[in-house]
């Protein structure tokens, strides 16, 4: 059944969908660098409000993944923003993160110089999304 | 007009004579500047093709018509002449402070022809060229160099050829405050050919736009959308080197001599986060710029051990780490600063490195005629070796200052297959196996491999995303489909950049019309967008029928066989570019007939080319 992207219940089995990937796993093996947090601008009114996803990374696992506010989600160590629209690219595979982020489409906030030593980790935090069934709405 | 003094001074080294040109301002809109303007004057200076290292061959030094405006990006100078290393249009273009203090001393440029009945150098100061005794400056590297003259001519900026430049090494560069060179094409070559040590300036002119309103407003703009550019961020903080972890995962990263398709560790021990982490001191800007891509490094201890200095950049990283399966950071670094002492192009002394231990290991070179160096990958023994024997033209150093492509010719018996280059000049280091586009641009570029005289890179890696220019919002690299229409985009944006001397990177954070906006306001010329693009289809025409009038021709876009054999392993085995496809489609678009010459409908359609369509086509 499909989960409404960005919701508790979403987060909750994007956390599980982390945990069973075993190329993040090997991927971030490495990542001790702490929270990265995602945020979604409100797009109404398919998507009413600006959201934040924390999620508490830790050497290939995701030890914590949890609902927050904007405010919060800008707290963590690794933050990075872009529009509801944005992010739906990113989940179906039509926006590649990395790209995003160099071009603007997804704003980051975080030590660059961890981030681009990352990108097999980032890559497969983005796959981890294809095995979880996600709605948008329109 | 403003931006520009509509005077370039032209001087006979041979007999000490000089006189000022001035040209008419369509001529100055139609070629915009630097190497566009370059390679319009170079046909009526030269009264013919002369031979490369002939003294009648003029060799240019130019600015543009940003330069020294304090517009971000605006720092650079050009150097064109006929190449040595490939015998078609040669170019090259380098930051630092050396652009804006040309300008600053009155002029636009230089036109130097004849050689000096004894090794010289130039000075240019407040408007005035003169020529100087430069006997105690010969075989001086380039940093012994800058620095004397640096202390005999306060406040003067100097670029400066070393001992490689001296022998005539074919890729031997042009240095400039030690870490900046015009590397590419053997410019270093053509200045020790006419005895040229140095060309020093000095100025404190100031360099008037159209409207200075509008100029400050633009002004604040472009540095607000450098703020908030990501890839600045990652330049200024790791250097150009911050992507190359990135780019092994991508499949745009060469290793040993183009033949491996991965490996991580080596990418990880040389990519810029480690750089900085083990040797930065602190980063440098180039005049007028906010991004500071340049890196200051030291190694502090152990044998590769080097005082504060220039660092390398991506491609050096490549040369002198991937290219050879070097790991040592440290053996890199010093072997960055040996190549800028010597004065050689480090694109190509890799390439040319790279394919000498191909050889070796293959048997084509043996120790005898290596002298006893063990030329095989990973020895950075015999690279340090090898860079001073090829400097100094000693032994096999002799047949490799040749270059890749006229030593493999020499050594014969397969040695072609390793050479990596196309029309002479050795491959940058951005892989056409991941990135197609990049391999078409490659064969296509008006100078040989080229990756800096269009947007390519940025635009086929999504680095930028160029809107309403007729770009796609994405690009897969290791399709060739698309590819012909991408590049020729990405070739009419970049060469105008180019031609006014804007940086690339800078560029990297603007919007397309932000291009021809920076030409308006600084010259007054009433530029669009589209007039922006048609002058850079028009430059690239005319510097494409320079090179057919100088030799090349269909056969030379061809990628070379290392491009055309696919990796084994990495996210790009099996890949290769469809090299017929590409240059089918893109041949369409640009007006090329069978033969690779312009046609004369593309000539004339472009206008201000019809001295190209008469030599051409009669």
């Amino acid at each position: 059944m499909s989960i409404p992207f960005a919701s508790a219940e979403w987060i909750a089995a994007y956390k599980d969908a982390i945990n069973a990937n075993p190329a993040y796993k090997t991927g971030a093996a490495n990542w001790t660098y702490g929270v990265v947090a995602l945020i979604v601008k409100a797009s109404p009114p398919a998507f009413p409000d600006d959201t934040g996803i924390w999620l508490d990374l830790d050497r290939g696992v995701c030890r914590d993944a949890r609902l927050v506010s904007p405010d919060e989600a800008k707290t963590a160590p690794f933050c990075i923003t872009g529009d509801y629209t944005r992010w739906k690219q990113v989940v179906k595979k039509e926006l590649d993160p990395i790209k995003g982020m160099m071009q603007g489409k997804l704003k980051l906030k975080g030590d660059l110089t961890i981030v681009v030593r990352a990108v097999k980790a980032s890559q497969e935090l983005v796959n981890s999304t294809a095995s979880v069934d996600t709605e948008f709405a329109e | 007009m403003k931006g520009n003094w509509n005077r370039i001074v032209k001087i006979d080294l041979s007999s000490g004579k000089s006189e000022d040109l001035s040209f008419p301002e369509d001529l100055w809109r139609s070629h915009i500047g630097g190497s566009g303007l370059g390679a319009r004057i170079y046909n009526d200076l030269a009264g013919g093709l002369p031979e490369p290292l002939s003294p009648e061959t003029p060799l240019l030094f130019l600015a543009g018509p940003l330069v020294g405006t304090s517009l971000p990006g605006s720092s650079r100078f050009s150097v064109c002449a006929r190449s040595p290393l490939t015998g078609i249009w040669g170019e090259g273009t380098c930051g630092g402070n050396f652009g804006p203090a040309l300008k600053m001393a009155g002029i636009d440029g230089l036109a130097i022809v004849g050689e000096a009945p004894a090794l010289c150098y130039l000075l240019v100061e407040d408007g005035r060229v003169s020529i100087r005794p430069a006997a105690d400056l010969e075989g001086r590297d380039c940093y012994e160099t800058g620095d004397l003259l640096s202390e005999r001519h306060a406040k003067a900026r100097v670029a400066c050829i070393g001992p490689a430049g001296e022998k005539l090494v074919k890729f031997a560069n042009i240095n400039n405050d030690k870490g900046d060179v015009i590397g590419r094409t053997g410019m270093g070559a053509v200045m020790g050919s006419k005895r040229l040590k140095a060309v020093v300036a000095k100025g404190s002119r100031k360099i008037e736009v159209a409207d200075s309103g509008a100029f400050a407003e633009l002004r604040s703009f472009l540095l607000g959308r450098i703020k908030e550019s990501v890839p600045a961020d990652s330049l200024r903080s790791m250097g150009t080197d911050s992507n190359m972890d990135l780019g092994m995962m991508i499949g745009d990263i060469p290793l040993r001599n183009w033949s491996l398709g991965e490996n991580f560790e080596l990418a990880a021990s040389l990519g810029g986060p480690t750089m900085t982490e083990r040797f930065l001191v602190r980063s440098q800007a180039c005049l007028y710029c906010p991004i500071a891509c340049k890196r200051v490094m030291r190694v502090a201890e152990g044998p590769y051990a080097m005082e504060e200095g220039p660092g390398p950049e991506y491609e050096t990283c490549c040369a002198f780490g991937t290219g050879i399966l070097n790991a040592d950071a440290a053996a890199l670094l010093k072997a960055n600063e040996l190549a800028n002492r010597l004065g050689m192009d480090t694109i190509s002394l890799g390439g040319v490195l790279a394919f000498a231990m191909d050889c070796f290991e293959r048997g084509l070179i043996d120790e005898k005629e290596a002298a006893g160096l063990k030329l095989s990958f990973g020895n950075v023994e015999g690279v340090f070796t090898a860079m001073k024997l090829i400097a100094r033209r000693e032994g096999l150093g002799d047949l490799l200052a040749e270059g890749s492509r006229a030593a493999a010719k020499r050594i014969g018996r397969g040695a072609e297959e390793l050479a990596v280059h196309v029309k002479g000049l050795e491959l940058p280091f951005h892989d056409p196996h991941g990135f197609h586009g990049m391999g078409l641009a490659y064969m296509m570029s008006t100078r040989g491999a080229c990756h800096l005289q269009h947007l390519v890179h940025p635009i086929e890696q999504g680095i930028v995303a160029f809107e309403g220019v007729g770009l796609a919002e994405d690009y897969e690299g290791r399709t060739s489909e698309g590819k012909a229409a991408m590049v020729k985009i990405a070739e009419d944006l970049g060469v105008p950049c180019n031609a006014m001397l804007l940086c690339e990177f800078v560029g990297w954070a603007f919007r397309p019309q932000d291009f021809a906006s920076c030409l308006r306001v600084v010259t007054g010329f009433d530029f669009d967008l589209e007039e922006y693009l048609a002058a850079g289809a028009r430059i690239w025409l005319r510097k494409r029928s320079l090179a057919c009038l100088m030799g090349a021709g269909s056969d030379d876009d061809v990628l070379p066989p290392k491009i055309m054999r696919p990796y084994a392993e990495g996210i790009a085995a099996g890949s290769v570019p469809d090299q017929d496809l590409m240059r089918r489609e893109y041949y369409a678009l640009r007006g090329l007939a069978a033969d690779g010459r312009p046609s004369r409908e593309a000539l004339e359609k472009a206008g201000g080319l019809e001295d190209m369509a008469l030599r051409l086509h009669g």
